[in-house]
């Protein structure tokens, strides 16, 4: 019905090589793509101030982080602490006067140095104590941010970030900010779809199925592993300083602590490892799913009449996010994702279900 | 019935949807809205528990009586776990909603929220937390402390220590402190005040969240201070009293910021502690004259927003306080503009206007001008003294020319930047 097939079939090459071979697919993609632009004309401010902006900016995060632990398979704990690097770096190269666009690359190549160091780690050691090594990363960086008063910016710790202008356009009010955070999305994204059909993407691939297979088959382990904590943090980096410019606006070292690690550990694994779409579905999920059943919940005392007390009120939805979580994970471990190609494949041959794929 | 990968899919989306097909709000008439959405589950927990309990029982209390004006106040509450992404979603929500104040009670929100309250003119209350230079309401026209900032607390316990020995001369002041931005916040006004009142201070930073300090407090004992100030939230309080007792410092010499409570002690055990000082900034207990009107008129009709035994803890005091000088803010502004409409430009104006306001005897009389949103910085010593905390000063405001060349440093700094 949907996708209109009887199995997957190519004649050419250049046609499997597409990065959504299926005519529906691009339609599925343009129609997101339409959407996400005119959202502004679409959705009510709140929702575009208060989810798709933040929602857009997390998943350029997720993503990110998503190459190296889904692509090369390295975990990785520290990536708020990536984030933050990138943030006081773009920050502050715009306070010193660079513009915007050059300073949002500034942030990333800082976060890109530092977090290629602490990647080193990963080059003896792996799994658990990798995740150790990164952790150390999140607290050292942690600690110089918040004992450099010149970074931090002095005794209340705080930055304003000035606003700065994006290819001209001032990045200030509701409409720039969305736009600057999707164009960054747009290319972050594109490139990681495209590093999956690289020999980039298949050298992480091997190195994360096992490394020293991959050295044997020929592909340079030290070298890959590098470079995907070099691309990663830099994407972080990234993220950081359109996460700062676009959405903070004020920004304070306890905005960058474990607990933004461990969301967007949260998000890649919930959406789905080494998926693109995953780490969308993922920030969605870990970012509005309290949101959402806080209001829910609110909404259901208030409309009722019931009187609830508030830490009942305020523990209920943190109780079915843990739920919600534990149940994603039980029940579809692959994520998200995963629940989105099951859906999808079931479509693929409609109604004609033994067909062959 | 079984639960399996289906079920549990269609539940959830039938449960992150719902909200969506729902509109739960509800017009109404003649309302001035107020937000609410404060930490009930991440850092704060109880303190705010029993803060919004204050809040919303004299929130209650002035609309049993009839509302101000026949507008009755609507307290908002939620919960935004300190986590930035739900508080601005609430801030964002609280903005269409049309409410005129948002009182976060957190630090971190409150510095990340200033810019946007700045920006959309909705007046932000920061009782206790935020940005310490705040206090200059020429650069932050519509952030309000209205309390006592961690400078004019350290600035009173200081002077409380100059008025016990007389001359500090010589004497040995300790700064036990959590490794955050808000722990070492203190430190400048007491290095400037070391310097002009000539004792000797000495700081000790713990890593924060403060749960283990066991390796601070021995060399606090052996610095053999004349008077040891511990400043820290949450678990952190009750570890340093409890390290203090186990290094037999002696306990009335020991002292801490506003954030002290029933509940600390009772952690630690309400005899061992006898003799710790705190910083008050309000009367605790139930005898001041709008907990007494609360009990008799909300909570004794069963109308309390929490538990009973919470009436007149010190925090659930706090919150009583800054209720009754929000709402003091909005009888000004009806003074002035009976009017309306009902803006946060219209409640600023009120907010900014409050003279010798006292809350009926609870609080030190407090005036907030278009400069100063501390409120005068009044505040009072008060000793635990095993059952409950008893003044150990009259109201006294201290060490406020040196807050302020501090507060207008940082307020100097701010205005710089952004730009």
């Amino acid at each position: 019905m949907l996708y209109r097939r009887a199995g997957l079939r190519h004649t050419r090459y250049e046609d499997e090589r597409q990065l959504w071979p299926l005519p529906f697919d691009r339609g599925l993609v343009v129609l997101v793509l339409v959407v996400l632009v005119a959202a502004p004309l679409l959705v009510n401010r709140l929702y575009l101030v208060s989810y798709l902006l933040p929602w857009v900016i997390w998943s350029t995060a997720a993503l990110g982080l998503n190459l190296l632990m889904g692509g090369a398979g390295q975990i990785h704990l520290g990536y708020g602490a990536v984030m933050a690097m990138g943030a006081y770096g773009s920050v502050h190269l715009v306070r010193a006067g660079v513009p915007f666009e050059f300073a949002m690359v500034g942030g990333g190549l800082i976060s890109a140095c530092v977090g290629i160091v602490f990647g080193g780690a990963a080059l003896r050691v792996q799994g658990l104590y990798l995740a150790m090594a990164t952790l150390a990363m999140q607290y050292v960086v942690d600690f110089v941010i918040s004992h450099v008063p010149m970074i931090s910016g002095g005794t209340q710790a705080t930055i304003q970030v000035p606003t700065v202008r994006f290819l001209g356009i001032p990045v200030a009010g509701d409409l720039p900010t969305y736009y600057v955070a999707l164009i960054i999305c747009a290319i972050v994204t594109v490139f990681i779809l495209n590093v999956g059909r690289t020999s980039l993407g298949r050298a992480l691939a091997a190195v994360r199925e096992k490394d020293y297979a991959a050295e044997i088959i020929g592909v340079n382990t030290f070298k890959f592993k590098l470079l995907a904590f070099w691309i990663s943090s830099f994407i972080g980096g990234v993220a950081g300083s359109v996460l700062a410019v676009c959405y903070l606006r004020a920004i304070s070292p306890d905005q960058f602590h474990i607990e933004l690690s461990i969301q967007l550990v949260a998000m890649v694994i919930v959406g789905g490892l080494g998926s693109v779409l995953g780490s969308f579905f993922g920030a969605a999920l870990i970012l509005f799913a309290p949101i959402v059943l806080n209001n829910l919940i609110g909404g259901i005392a208030d409309g009722l009449g019931l009187s609830i007390s508030t830490d009942l009120r305020s523990h209920v939805p943190l109780m079915l996010y843990g739920a919600l979580i534990i149940g994603f994970l039980l029940w579809e471990p692959l994520g998200l994702a995963k629940i989105y190609n099951n859906v999808r494949n079931y479509f693929f041959v409609w109604p004609f279900r033994h067909a062959q794929r | 019935m079984k639960l399996n990968r289906r079920r549990f899919l269609a539940a959830t989306a039938a449960t992150l949807t719902m909200p969506a097909t729902i509109d739960f709000a509800s017009a109404e008439e003649k309302v001035i809205r107020f937000a609410m959405p404060q930490d009930f589950t991440r850092v704060y927990t109880f303190v705010t528990a029993e803060y919004s309990q204050g809040q919303r029982d004299y929130i209650t209390l002035v609309n049993e009586r009839g509302g101000i004006n026949g507008y009755r106040i609507i307290a908002d509450v939620s919960d935004h776990g300190n986590d930035l992404p739900r508080a601005i979603e609430a801030y964002e929500k609280a903005k269409r909603e049309g409410a005129v104040l948002i009182d976060p009670l957190s630090t971190p929100v409150a510095r990340a929220l200033v810019p946007r309250a700045l920006e959309d003119k909705i007046n932000m209350v920061t009782a206790f937390s935020g940005r310490s230079d705040a206090a200059d309401g020429t650069a932050f026209p519509y952030v309000l402390p209205l309390s006592p900032n961690y400078w004019t607390q350290a600035g009173l316990l200081v002077d409380y220590f100059r008025q016990q020995d007389k001359d500090l001369k010589g004497k040995k002041i300790v700064f036990v402190h959590i490794d955050t931005p808000f722990g070492r916040e203190p430190l400048p006004i007491l290095q400037v005040l070391s310097q002009k009142l000539g004792f000797e201070f000495q700081a000790f930073p713990y890593t924060p969240p403060g749960n283990d300090q066991s390796a601070i407090w021995p060399q606090v004992r052996r610095a053999r201070p004349d008077w040891v100030m511990f400043w820290g939230a949450g678990v952190g309080q009750t570890v340093a009293m409890s390290e203090a007792v186990r290094n037999g410092l002696p306990m009335d010499r020991v002292c801490s910021s506003v954030w002290l409570s029933e509940s600390d002690m009772d952690v630690i055990g309400r005899e061992q502690v006898k003799g710790v000082l705190k910083v008050e900034p309000c009367v605790s207990g139930k005898d001041p004259k709008p907990v007494q009107a609360i009990i008799n008129e909300v909570v004794s009709k069963g109308k309390g927003a929490g538990p009973e035994n919470k009436v007149g803890t010190s925090y659930y005091n706090y919150g009583v306080m800054m209720g009754a000088i929000m709402i003091e803010g909005v009888k000004k502004a009806f003074e002035r503009n009976p009017g309306g409409p009902i803006t946060g430009l219209w409640l600023n104006e009120g907010l900014r206007s409050i003279t010798n306001f006292t809350a009926e005897g609870m609080i030190p009389p407090m005036t907030v001008t278009k400069e100063d949103h501390q409120g005068g910085g009044g505040g009072r010593i008060a000793r635990w003294d095993g059952t409950k905390f008893v003044p150990a000063t009259d109201w006294f405001a201290a060490n406020q020319d040196v807050v302020w060349a501090e507060i207008r440093k940082s307020s100097e700094e701010f205005r710089k930047s952004g730009k």
